[in-house]
């Protein structure tokens, strides 16, 4: 499908999705983070869409907004397209369910987030750091990360 | 022969039946401990890709200055080329590889993260703002990432360092590091201009230069008549 034709197709399936207007040349949709295993789940078993794979998922800081966007990577085998899924959770309390069930590979992906961001994944069987020393302290992606070995720039 | 008294300082002596070279043993340790430096394989980012990987090819090849021989294992390696970014979880696996190496042993550090940091200097949770935190180290190379040719440069400095440097009465005991920067006046034009002429020149096939080369050479025939004529006219003398 086109990208304008996907973007309207994945907004019609729920209440809880939204478009999500970014010059991008792939379709990208907001979805609630409550929502989000269920509608992931129709969009890889119903068949106009077949999103069978996660490529990837990345977290973002908006700081000024105090949030954290959640991005998901969808692309479909069947039907060579992408979409872009994105939650929108906030920074004092970063939760969201996991999409393990539903993508197995989003367990390490998930992983790698918490790792670097500190975004609690509801349900997650084993939310463990993946990079970083077991007994790190923060999360050093956070835009206001600040620890001892950090050096500022001079001004 | 002649080769070794180039390189080596010390006295020739001509006895009947050959010749006699009187030099001493740390110049002879030194030259060979120099000529033969075996790199460990150790790439941590973009410099082994760039500058590393491609100086070990057939385009720029290490081979010529006698350090080709890349070893997988740090005890079989007397050379340590440090390519790319040294982060807080590799600093102490390559404080171990270094230690596994065995004596004497060299270290290059090349590019910009190596030596400082680099990019990574400011506001980096992990980055260890240069190799010589941990190591000590012999060569600088920098550039981001250097040329191969710079990675020579670098090479045939440390090979200049060797041989100046160790004794066997103090051994350990060696020159200041150094920075391997490429000569004074070479801008980026020349290097743009000069990669432009070789890739015309690669990919033009020019075929009165390879008819001109299968040719036989000209000038060969006229030199080896001139020493015959010489022959003649010694031979002449002599009778």
């Amino acid at each position: 499908m086109e990208r304008e034709a996907l973007q309207a197709a994945v907004c019609e399936l729920d209440s809880t999705v939204s478009p999500l207007d970014a010059n991008a040349d792939r379709a990208a949709v907001i979805v609630e983070a409550s929502a989000l295993p269920a509608i992931v789940r129709r969009l890889r078993d119903q068949p106009q869409f077949a999103f069978a794979q996660l490529l990837d998922h990345v977290a973002v800081d908006w700081i000024d907004r105090g949030q954290f966007e959640l991005i998901y990577q969808l692309y479909s085998f069947k039907h060579k397209h992408f979409l872009s899924v994105s939650v929108f959770v906030p920074r004092e309390d970063p939760r969201v369910p996991t999409l393990c069930r539903v993508h197995p590979v989003a367990e390490w992906q998930e992983r790698e987030v918490y790792d670097l961001f500190g975004v609690l994944y509801d349900d997650h069987p084993d939310l463990r750091r993946l990079f970083l020393e077991d007994d790190w302290v923060g999360f050093p992606l956070r835009k206001d990360y600040q620890d001892d070995f950090m050096l500022d720039r001079p001004r | 022969m002649g080769i070794v008294t180039d390189k080596l300082p010390g006295a020739l002596e001509k006895v009947p039946g050959g010749n006699v070279l009187v030099t001493r043993f740390d110049e002879i340790i030194n030259w060979a401990r120099a000529s033969s430096l075996w790199p460990l394989t150790f790439g941590t980012s973009c410099c082994a890709i760039e500058m590393l990987m491609a100086t070990g090819g057939p385009r720029h090849d290490l081979a010529r200055f006698g350090a080709e021989v890349a070893r997988p294992s740090p005890r079989q390696a007397d050379l340590l080329i440090l390519a790319g970014t040294i982060v807080k979880r590799m600093a102490p696996r390559l404080r171990t590889l270094y230690e596994q190496m065995a004596e004497p042993r060299y270290v290059i550090a090349t590019g910009a993260c190596t030596i400082s940091g680099g990019p990574f200097i400011y506001h980096s949770y992990t980055t260890v703002r240069g190799a010589d935190e941990i190591i000590p180290v012999d060569v600088y190379v920098p550039g981001c990432p250097p040329r191969p040719e710079q990675l020579f440069h670098g090479l045939l400095t440390l090979q200049k360092m060797i041989k100046e440097g160790e004794t066997i009465r103090e051994p350990g005991v060696r020159r200041k590091p150094v920075i391997s920067a490429l000569p004074e006046g070479i801008t980026l034009e020349d290097i743009q201009g000069e990669m432009k002429e070789l890739l015309v020149k690669e990919n033009v096939v020019d075929v009165q230069h390879a008819v001109d080369k299968l040719k036989w050479p000209s000038g060969l025939n006229e030199s080896s008549s001139g020493d015959s004529g010489a022959n003649e006219r010694g031979a002449g003398d002599g009778a």
